[in-house]
């Protein structure tokens, strides 16, 4: 019962994903891959990964190394690691990125990116599972919240080893029959792991935790969150074990797909009741803005699911799978992630500017870090734009996609203003700012919360 | 059964100015069960002798040359436990004076429980003790326990949704060697 310290380094992912958003962006505003070009070109391929794990997975391992100890009540393995596991993934991504560009022709230069790239993304996401793994399984039995935790973490393994695998015949390294198989057919069960695994179940697992924390909500541990968990771990089971399995033994991948699509609704579905439960039940009849903004991602994720039911009814997924992957990346996952990072990067640094001498002198409130009025209208921007590009893609308006992301993009900057200043403690009154014992927090890491 | 320990001198670092806390903290979590620590630090290292006591260790601190302390750290043999666990191992067996101040901070938002605890604690003599009820275990709150020395015992009660944390106001830090 040590408590949980500050994670160290947990800013400085932060830092680097909201980077790779913002690039990511400027790239849809300038008409970078996918819809410009098909949604397997090259040029998608980097727009995607930039998100996937520049964005999306320095977001969420950040957030892990932080809350995984949380939810475990046990302190991170090791503290010292997330900082070489994050130059692997940086480093690896970029080579991964040239490795794409090389493929359209884009560069010229003669480097084996694909095994380079495969190594140090493997180092990267093997460090990873090694330190929150070894996190979770010194605190067995595991909590609700945590078993979601380490159905992702197992997703991410199987996302890199898919990644890893096309990477090497991409390469040219391997010409092993079944992998070419596996890279000719397995694209869809990538993304799956990687979305559906890796960062949604996560976030879900994560999220049971955070809202009712913020909310002041019952912690959930009955039927229906077992059920999301038993029936999300079986559809994710399916689709990348039973994926994988059909390919190799040359079955129909569709119907391995649907079966797992259609568990994966059912999960989704018993975690949207929880949800709304959740927000019924809670204690704190007036919500924060993260708690308020978190709405509209998780009605992303109701309107991805609605949307995929009624593209498949329509016979149309396939055509508009572009559209379904850009509401669960940026409508669910990001949106979720900007609203969660809003009051995380205020938490942690108050607790880090202000822990030492709480007592002993007046100090802020943790919502004297944040101006609300004056976020509210870049998170209204940002979700208004992904759904004005949703509508663009599933209506094939490529103008009107960029005009929607570009949106994105000033909103998106707004709300990084917003989180630079918490972090610099800029609007706290002056007087408050920094009490005798009080020390400005580094912007990038954490000082060692102790003695 | 004889303990084995495992040295970590965390002098160098401390000399160069440097935070050992987290080194000392990965050598305690791979610890095999039934080994101990020896520490060798350039002070008498108090608040770590809290988290580890909270960690089921005793300790027995022993003064070196030039004012440096060898601190050897021995598994208590009972392991401590989510439920009720002991701040300060060194007064595992001694009872702890009735709460003088009594706070229910069941209804407050985070984190400020860990606040008012904090505050009032400061308000309060050595060897008093304050008793808390909470929505969850305070997990952010007890590194700031043990840096300011105080102890601390908590455990959810039996409905499973009120976290008691006791806590045990220790000796300011300067004010006794």
């Amino acid at each position: 019962m040590a408590g949980v310290s500050l994670s160290r380094w947990t800013m400085a992912y932060f830092a680097s994903a909201l980077l790779a958003l913002v690039v990511a962006e400027c790239l849809m505003v300038a008409g970078y891959g996918y819809p410009a070009v098909p949604i397997a070109a090259p040029e998608t391929l980097v727009l995607v990964h930039v998100v996937a794990i520049g964005w999306l997975s320095l977001l969420m391992c950040g957030a892990l190394f932080q809350f995984v100890p949380v939810l475990v009540a046990r302190p991170l393995h090791s503290n010292s690691l997330p900082l070489p596991t994050l130059g692997c993934l940086v480093a690896g991504l970029v080579a991964l990125l040239f490795a794409f560009l090389k493929m359209a022709g884009q560069i010229d230069l003669d480097l084996a990116y694909f095994p380079l790239a495969a190594t140090l993304l493997a180092a990267g996401f093997t460090l990873v599972l090694w330190n929150l793994g070894r996190t979770l399984w010194a605190s067995r039995p595991l909590t609700l919240p945590a078993r979601f935790v380490a159905v992702g973490l197992l997703s991410v393994g199987a996302t890199a080893i898919l990644g890893i695998a096309f990477a090497l015949i991409l390469g040219g390294v391997s010409t092993n029959a079944h992998l070419l198989d596996v890279a000719a057919l397995g694209l869809p069960i990538h993304v799956i792991a990687g979305l559906g695994g890796w960062l949604t179940f996560t976030a879900i697992g994560v999220s049971y935790r955070l809202l009712a924390m913020f909310m002041l909500a019952p912690e959930l541990d009955g039927p229906s969150t077992r059920g999301a968990l038993y029936l999300g771990t079986a559809a994710l089971g399916v689709a990348i074990v039973g994926g994988v399995a059909t390919i190799c033994f040359d079955g129909n991948l569709t119907i391995t797909l649907s079966a797992a699509g259609l568990l994966g609704l059912c999960a989704i579905a018993l975690y949207g009741r929880d949800t709304v439960h959740l927000y019924r039940a809670r204690k704190r009849r007036k919500i924060e803005l993260n708690s308020r903004m978190a709405i509209l991602a998780l009605a992303s994720l109701a309107a991805s699911a609605i949307l995929i039911v009624v593209l498949l009814g329509l016979g149309v997924l396939g055509r508009h799978i572009g559209a379904v992957v850009f509401l669960v990346s940026f409508g669910w996952l990001s949106g979720l992630g900007l609203s969660k990072l809003y009051k995380i990067v205020a938490f942690l640094t108050w607790l880090e500017c202000y822990g030492p001498v709480i007592g002993k002198t007046p100090t802020p409130r943790v919502q004297d870090l944040v101006v609300e009025s004056r976020a509210t209208k870049w998170f209204a921007l940002y979700f208004l734009g992904v759904w004005m590009a949703t509508v663009a893609l599933l209506l094939d308006g490529p103008l009107a996609f960029r005009v929607s992301t570009g949106a994105m993009l000033i909103a998106t900057s707004g709300i990084i203003v917003q989180l630079v200043r918490s972090r610099s403690l800029c609007d706290v009154k002056a007087g408050l700012r920094l009490p005798e014992g009080a020390r400005r927090p580094r912007f990038l890491f954490s000082s060692a919360q102790h003695a | 059964m004889t303990t084995t320990y495992v040295d970590v001198d965390v002098r160098p670092i401390l000399r160069a100015g440097g935070e050992p806390f987290e080194q000392i903290m990965e050598a305690v979590n791979v610890l095999k069960p039934g080994e101990g620590l020896r520490l060798f630090a350039t002070f008498k290292p108090t608040p770590l002798l809290h988290v580890l006591g909270s960690k089921g260790f005793t300790h027995v601190s022993k003064e070196l040359d030039g004012g440096e302390w060898e601190v050897v750290f021995s598994p208590s043999g009972t392991p401590p436990t989510n439920e009720a666990s002991v701040g300060t191992a060194a007064h595992n067996d001694t009872l702890w004076p009735e709460p003088i101040k009594n706070l229910d901070n069941r209804e407050l938002d985070p984190p400020e429980p860990m606040v008012k605890i904090l505050a009032t604690a400061e308000t309060m003599q050595p060897g008093e003790v304050l008793a808390a009820l909470l929505r969850r275990e305070p997990l952010f709150l007890f590194p700031e326990l043990a840096k300011r020395g105080h102890s601390w015992r908590g455990g959810f009660e039996a409905d499973g949704k009120t976290y008691k944390v006791l806590v045990r106001i220790g000796i300011p830090k300067g004010s006794a060697a």
